[in-house]
């Protein structure tokens, strides 16, 4: 008896998924429909617009239709735009509560990837002030609104961004050590990754290693202001392929640094 | 029962697939629409806009939104222009591939920075996992307009080689603010001591020459250059060359020939660009 209840209440389940199947089918045939109709009257817009046939001036429903689809094309067309904007610019804008504040999106990117995005409240009543945010502590928020935010807003977003930036472009490549280079190992790393020490191993058998600690001194860089090179062996360290392999971790950023000292045997 | 349902979701996905194509079929006549027929387009929203403006109650409601849309985008667009310093004249997007998980888009732009002008290729793939998303520029492709562009060179190969897309457009603003700063101050030199200065190829170029009209034969020639790493960092660099003719050489006992360059440099360091310029040509000036 219960079994057969069971099955019954399995059989009206099934009943019911089907029934929402055949729902959402009809849904989609209709939008199908629709949209294959929109497209051809498009395509019959375009190919007018291309033969150079001017469009009649009347109010019929057919050129109420035509108003819309060249509403929607300029509209597609800013929005492409807006669009490239926050790909390229790094920053988005939109104001909120009847232009009483003001919300800024920053996207950060490092070598073609788009990473993290922070968001910045401000209230623009009386003077600027910084409301609510997303930005890590360890980003010196406070002191770049201090200094910037009151004389130049649009400074201040220039500053910040890069500090954002920076930091994410940092943190993106300890990351691509990691994915990289494996016998690189990360000996320490700070929040900010202002701060990064590892150690490289020189050869396959024996323990031979070397030290390298990166300092970034400007934390709207990705790129370090100090490189120190220890080994235990201190030929090693001041030899002149190593001497080469400090300045390139200098100036370049640090994984591919490390893939070119690979390249040339420097490390394994 | 298996089969049926089995047909019913062969039949929505085959549906949702049909809808995808149509929407990107869609997406492309819009696009070239509007970058093909501008001033059609122009024309009609004109009339359109008067309407709305003159509260004409023919109006759908729909277009009504639109119109709103567009006005909105575009007082949005002119504050990203006026923010980010960058102006893009031209942009064609083209979807090369569609589908639930993976979109790829290829962008062409138009533009100028401040007199500086480029166009950039680049495709983006846009990759939505159901707990992740993954957004990355592919074959990204810069060409650069403008004599001031031939220190770029090492860059912009390091910036395709990258894709830093983001890192171009913040050195060519930062590249392009210097450029402007450069120009003015040899400007305002070339106004404020018409007979003493000359920017013999214009106040867009690196080179000012200081010539006293007292002491002819005598140049001093400041080269302005502002290097750009190949990492993306922008730096000015002011050198100062002396010329005199042999026989003032034979006179430079204190030897300023020599020593001049240097002195210049740590002016420039203690008094900044302006004041070292200004000191330069009243030394000879007074």
């Amino acid at each position: 008896m219960l079994e057969k209840a069971g099955t019954a209440g399995q059989e009206k389940q099934k009943q019911d998924h089907l029934k929402e199947l055949h729902a959402a089918i009809l849904t989609l045939r209709a939008k199908r429909e629709r949209l294959f109709a929109e497209t051809a009257a498009l395509k019959d817009l375009k190919d007018k617009l291309d033969q150079g046939l001017p469009l009649e001036e009347e109010e019929t429903d057919d050129f109420m239709q035509l108003e819309q689809f060249l509403l929607k094309s300029r509209l597609m067309q800013l929005k492409d735009l807006q669009t490239v904007y926050h790909l390229i610019g790094g920053y988005n804008l939109i104001e909120s509560k009847q232009g009483k504040s003001v919300c800024v999106s920053f996207r950060t990117a490092f070598e073609g990837m788009y990473l993290e995005t922070y968001n910045l409240e401000m209230d623009l009543r009386r003077t600027v002030q910084i409301s609510r945010h997303n930005i890590p502590p360890c980003v010196p928020l406070e002191r770049l609104a201090k200094e910037h935010l009151q004389a130049d807003f649009k400074a201040f977003l220039e500053i910040l961004s890069l500090h954002l930036n920076a930091l994410a472009g940092r943190k993106q490549q300890v990351l691509l050590i990691k994915e990289l280079i494996g016998t690189v190992e990360i000996i320490e790393r700070n929040q900010l990754c202002n701060f990064l020490v590892f150690m490289c191993k020189i050869q396959e058998e024996t323990e031979a290693a070397v030290l390298c600690t990166l300092e970034y001194g400007d934390l709207t860089q990705c790129l370090p202001t100090r490189v120190t090179i220890e080994s235990e062996n201190k030929t090693l360290a001041e030899s002149p392929q190593w001497k080469k392999n400090q300045v390139l971790l200098m100036e370049s950023p640090v994984h591919s640094a490390l893939l070119t000292m690979r390249k040339v045997g420097s490390i394994v | 029962m298996g089969t049926m349902e089995q047909k019913l979701n062969e039949e929505l996905k085959q549906l949702q697939r049909e809808i995808e194509v149509c929407e990107a079929e869609q997406d492309s006549y819009v696009r070239s629409i509007s970058l093909q027929h501008g001033e059609a387009l122009r024309g009609v929203l004109q009339t359109l806009y008067n309407k709305k403006e003159k509260g004409d109650g023919t109006l759908k409601k729909d277009v009504s939104k639109l119109i709103t849309d567009i006005t909105d985008t575009e007082k949005d667009l002119r504050r990203q222009t006026n923010i980010s310093g960058i102006t893009l004249t031209e942009c064609c997007v083209k979807t090369l591939e569609k589908n639930e998980r993976k979109t790829i888009q290829q962008y062409r732009l138009t533009g100028h920075c401040c007199f500086l002008s480029f166009q950039v290729e680049f495709a983006l793939v846009d990759i939505q996992d159901s707990d992740s998303s993954l957004q990355k520029i592919t074959d990204l492709n810069v060409i650069l307009d403008g004599a001031e562009f031939k220190d770029l060179c090492a860059f912009v190969s390091r910036v395709e080689e990258t894709k830093s897309l983001f890192l171009f457009f913040r050195t060519l603003r930062l590249f392009s603010e210097r450029c402007k700063q450069r120009s003015c101050t040899l400007q305002y030199f070339k106004e404020k001591y018409p007979d003493v200065v000359r920017l013999p190829e214009g106040c867009r170029s690196e080179v000012m020459m200081i010539q006293s009209p007292k002491l002819p034969g005598c140049t001093m020639s400041i080269f302005w250059k502002i290097s750009v790493s190949k990492e993306g960092v922008v730096q000015p660099k002011l050198e100062l060359l002396m010329k005199m003719p042999e026989q003032a050489q034979k006179m430079d006992t204190n030897n300023v020939m020599e020593t001049a360059p240097e002195a210049f440099r740590s002016l420039l360091k203690i008094f900044g660009v302006e004041a070292s310029i200004e000191s330069l040509i009243k030394s000879v000036c007074f």
